[in-house]
């Protein structure tokens, strides 16, 4: 699944306006290393050496295809931390066949960093109301009024749907 | 008292969503020994979500690091500042001796160039540097300089934080505070004291 904000990304890259990615990325990258090295200082040191990796790919020219850049931040974030955990240096370059895809690149790949698809069991109201908050950040009164329900239904819809996201979240590696 | 995990992670996400940048630090706090399944559901939700517009500031700090220059240095020059102003603010705000004004000039300006470690460096000159940079404590903490490029640079980075200062080659203000004055409140505050 790709988001509408991938388009935007795909922009942003072709235009070469890497700064514009990493300050868009840099929370999602700083809030992964503080929420896996549980709050530890390293977070920091490990954050800016993802970023540097980054800039390092653009710089060689690395380009991913139909790859949506927000799977090429992850797939970097989740290959430094596992460098880290491992005890190996976070600030070597990547290796040059380094392939954020995957061997095998396909919807899996976009899956593994989709929120929807974590709530395809849920019935089709609550995956809209779902997308529409999180994905959209529209709030609960914009929500009601976009898909013309009670604001309780809303309301209801979130709790079930929260509770569908936070159990998927922690049963997934 | 620990809060709900549940609770905590749907707060943190719904302002993550919202562009509010929520700490998750602080929710680990809040969270007590329930901060491990907090962490891996902010870890996951990350993975998956597409973050906020970035802000004006998040753009002028990060196209300052991809050129290579000092984003904090770049900050203060959008606002208009002078280094001398944003001096006078932290003897102001930390309530410093205003006669060891040189010595505070010359830890910011360690401090902008990426020579200090900033996980030692107090929270209370973070504040005052917010406060008055008129940005968030994590983009300071965030945007610390690049190393120039190439490879070689990255391991000089790391030995420069990890080492400084270099053994065996004490700075000048640290020949200062440590052989004629001792270490004072100001070593302490940027991360030099005992």
């Amino acid at each position: 699944m790709t988001y509408e904000s991938d388009a935007a990304d795909a922009q942003l890259f072709s235009d070469g306006n890497i700064a514009g990615l990493l300050a868009k990325y840099n929370e999602s990258i700083v809030g992964r290393c503080i929420a896996r090295l549980k709050g530890s200082l390293d977070a920091e040191d490990v954050a800016q050496n993802i970023r540097l990796r980054l800039l390092a790919e653009f710089h060689r020219g690395k380009r991913y295809g139909d790859l949506p850049y927000r799977v090429v931040v992850h797939q970097v974030i989740t290959w430094t931390l596992a460098d880290y955990f491992a005890g190996r240096p976070t600030d070597a370059p990547l290796p040059d066949d380094w392939n954020p895809g995957g061997p095998d690149f396909s919807e899996t790949v976009l899956e593994r960093h989709s929120l929807m698809s974590l709530l395809e069991p849920l019935p089709e109201r609550e995956q809209q109301v779902m997308e529409r908050y999180y994905l959209l950040a529209m709030d609960i009164d914009q929500i009601a009024a976009d898909l013309a329900i009670d604001r309780n239904n809303v309301d209801q819809a979130l709790f079930r749907g929260r509770k569908r996201l936070r159990e998927e979240l922690a049963a997934r590696g | 008292m620990a809060e709900d995990v549940s609770a905590l992670f749907d707060d943190y996400a719904e302002r993550f969503v919202r562009g509010e940048r929520p700490d998750p630090r602080a929710y680990f706090e809040r969270a007590g020994e329930g901060s491990d399944e907090l962490g891996t559901l902010i870890d996951r939700f990350l993975e998956r979500v597409p973050p906020p517009a970035a802000s004006d500031d998040a753009i002028t700090l990060a196209e300052a690091w991809v050129a290579g220059h000092s984003p904090l240095v770049d900050l203060r020059a959008a606002r208009g500042l002078r280094r001398e102003e944003v001096v006078d603010h932290l003897i102001a705000a930390l309530g410093l001796d205003r006669r060891k004004r040189e010595k505070v000039k010359g830890y910011y300006h360690e401090l902008e160039n990426g020579l200090l470690d900033v996980t030692r460096v107090d929270r209370r000159v973070w504040e005052a540097l917010a406060d008055r940079l008129k940005v968030g404590i994590s983009d300071l903490l965030a945007w610390r300089p690049r190393p120039l490029a190439g490879a070689a640079a990255y391991a000089r980075r790391n030995e420069a934080v990890a080492q400084w200062p270099p053994a065996g080659a004490p700075t000048r203000l640290d020949q200062e505070s440590d052989t004629v004055r001792g270490t004072d409140e100001i070593d302490q505050l940027f991360g030099r004291g005992a």
